[in-house]
């Protein structure tokens, strides 16, 4: 009996981090925004300082699984070596492949998320 | 599946049809693209560059299409796609939307950023609008469905609602946002060219929703100033005095809804109707202010604007009915 890999080698888990960290970047920059101005706190910069670091934290993030991804790629942009075939190094490498996809998506995503309250000084 | 017959067919019905959306809608006082204000403006000098880049876009997408549809496989040009993938289909329109995105952001921060010279509050309520003008050290302004602003003038529209969503447009003026009950939504209109121009409820709230209009009257600023004194008088004298058309009013029942300053009808249901006489348009903004109309609106309220939450009046005395009429086209 084979159980599901969560955490070693070959398991899925680098696919699934980069859009959890991207839904959990979203949803803290909306929660300390309104909190913040719900409270009539008028000038935004300091929620806008808390939402930068979060976003540094989550690209931080995301380039650390990216990284992970690459050694299981095996590079970063090399499409002579197939990925598609039935055995175990394929699959690895075909995971790290979307893995990587997914984390420059995310990382476009938490940037553009970020970007409002970079822009705007007032609630 | 390639035959030629389609392909000369589609090409020029679709060019036909094309200019079709971009020529609807260009005109009148409804149109966002009237340019009747700061605020309007600034969108449509974004909206221009933006039509005329997508659509190079989208032609440069579409012959790159049919190009590579047509070209046999080959192992240069896998390389070759590959790399057109990676920068046509993920870089550069990464880089494209991230321009677009920044340049509404800063549009929008420029918007924002204007200080208004007047204040005022409009509130949404099921079907129509109260609006009240707020001048340092005076009293409130209260009327309905008419927002007068002088030109040139930035103004500040605080949006509030206390039934359901509404949501304030004027197109010409440029200004679009949701009245959200237990929020204050704040909206800077800056309009540029004097006249009459449309506005409507943008978002579906009840039966009438598509009857809910007003009118923005965008007058130099002295006349505005008169007209707001004007506007902040109770009602007048002449109007009061004249044929019973108060005692009228007043025994119909009207004053438990609506409020005429200066009288005993103090009713906060309904419009003010202090001066609802220098009013272009009743039943918010459907039809012009005339006698008929008049007493259509209050004999037959709901023929007029089916949902109304105004009770018809099919009973009152024609007599009666003609000394309310005269009485409200007389509150100027
Ligand atoms: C139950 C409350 C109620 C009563 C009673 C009532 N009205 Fe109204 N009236 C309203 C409401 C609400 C509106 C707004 C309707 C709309 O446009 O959707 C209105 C609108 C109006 C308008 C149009 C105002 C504008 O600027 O568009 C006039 C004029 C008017 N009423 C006159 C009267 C007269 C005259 C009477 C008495 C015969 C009367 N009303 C009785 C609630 C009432
Ligand atoms: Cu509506």
């Amino acid at each position: 009996m084979t159980y599901p890999r969560i955490i070693d080698d070959g398991s899925v888990w680098i696919v699934i981090m980069p859009p959890v960290i991207w839904a959990g970047h979203f949803l803290a920059a909306y929660w300390i925004a309104a909190v913040w101005c719900a409270r009539g706190m008028g000038v935004l910069a300091p929620a806008a300082w808390a939402i930068l670091a979060l976003t540094l934290i989550a690209l931080a993030a995301i380039g650390w699984i990216a990284r992970i991804a690459t050694v299981r790629y095996e590079g970063l942009l090399r499409h002579e070596a197939s990925i598609a075939d039935d055995r175990e190094r394929s699959r690895e490498r075909f995971l790290g492949h979307v893995a990587l996809l997914l984390c420059a998506l995310n990382a476009v995503a938490v940037i553009f998320t970020a970007a409002p309250s970079l822009v705007f000084g007032q609630c | 599946m390639r035959s030629p017959g389609t392909r000369t067919w589609c090409g020029p019905r679709l060019l036909r049809l094309a200019p079709l959306p971009v020529l609807c809608g260009c005109e009148g006082r409804h149109s966002w693209l009237a340019g009747a204000g700061a605020e309007a403006r600034a969108i449509e000098s974004l909206f221009w560059p933006f039509l005329i880049g997508s659509a190079i876009v989208w032609t440069a997408v579409m012959a790159f299409a049919v190009f590579a549809y047509r070209s046999a496989a080959s192992d240069k040009g896998e390389r070759v796609g590959r790399a057109v993938i990676l920068w046509g289909g993920a870089v550069v329109p990464t880089i494209v939307v991230a321009m677009l995105l920044l340049t509404g952001l800063l549009t929008l921060r420029a918007l924002s950023a204007r200080s208004p010279a007047l204040t005022v509050q409009v509130d949404g309520e099921q079907w129509w609008w109260r609006v009240a003008y707020r001048v340092p050290g005076q009293a409130e302004v209260v009327t309905a469905n008419e927002i007068r602003l002088p030109r040139g003038e930035t103004a500040e529209l605080l949006l509030t609602s206390d039934d359901v969503i509404h949501s304030l447009w004027a197109p010409a003026l440029g200004g679009k946002m949701d009245m959200v009950p237990g929020r204050t939504n704040r909206l800077t209109l800056t309009p540029l060219t004097i006249g009459s121009w449309g506005g409507l409820c943008a978002e579906y709230c009840g039966a009438a929703h598509a009857q809910m209009r007003f009118e923005v009257v965008v007058t130099e600023p002295e006349a505005f100033r008169d007209w707001l004194a004007d506007e902040a008088m109770p009602a007048a004298p002449e109007a009061l005095s004249e044929g019973g058309g108060l005692d009228a009013f007043l025994d119909a029942g009207c004053g438990a809804c609506h409020t005429i300053r200066g009288t005993e009808a103090d009713g906060p249901v309904g419009p003010d109707l202090t001066h609802v006489g220098g009013r272009g348009r009743i039943g918010a903004g459907l039809v012009p202010l005339t006698a008929a109309n008049l007493s259509r609106w209050i004999s037959h309220t709901d023929d007029v604007k089916p949902g109304v939450r105004m009770p018809a009046y099919p009973d009152l005395a024609p007599e009666a009915l003609d000394r309310l009429v005269a009485f409200l086209m007389a509150l100027k």
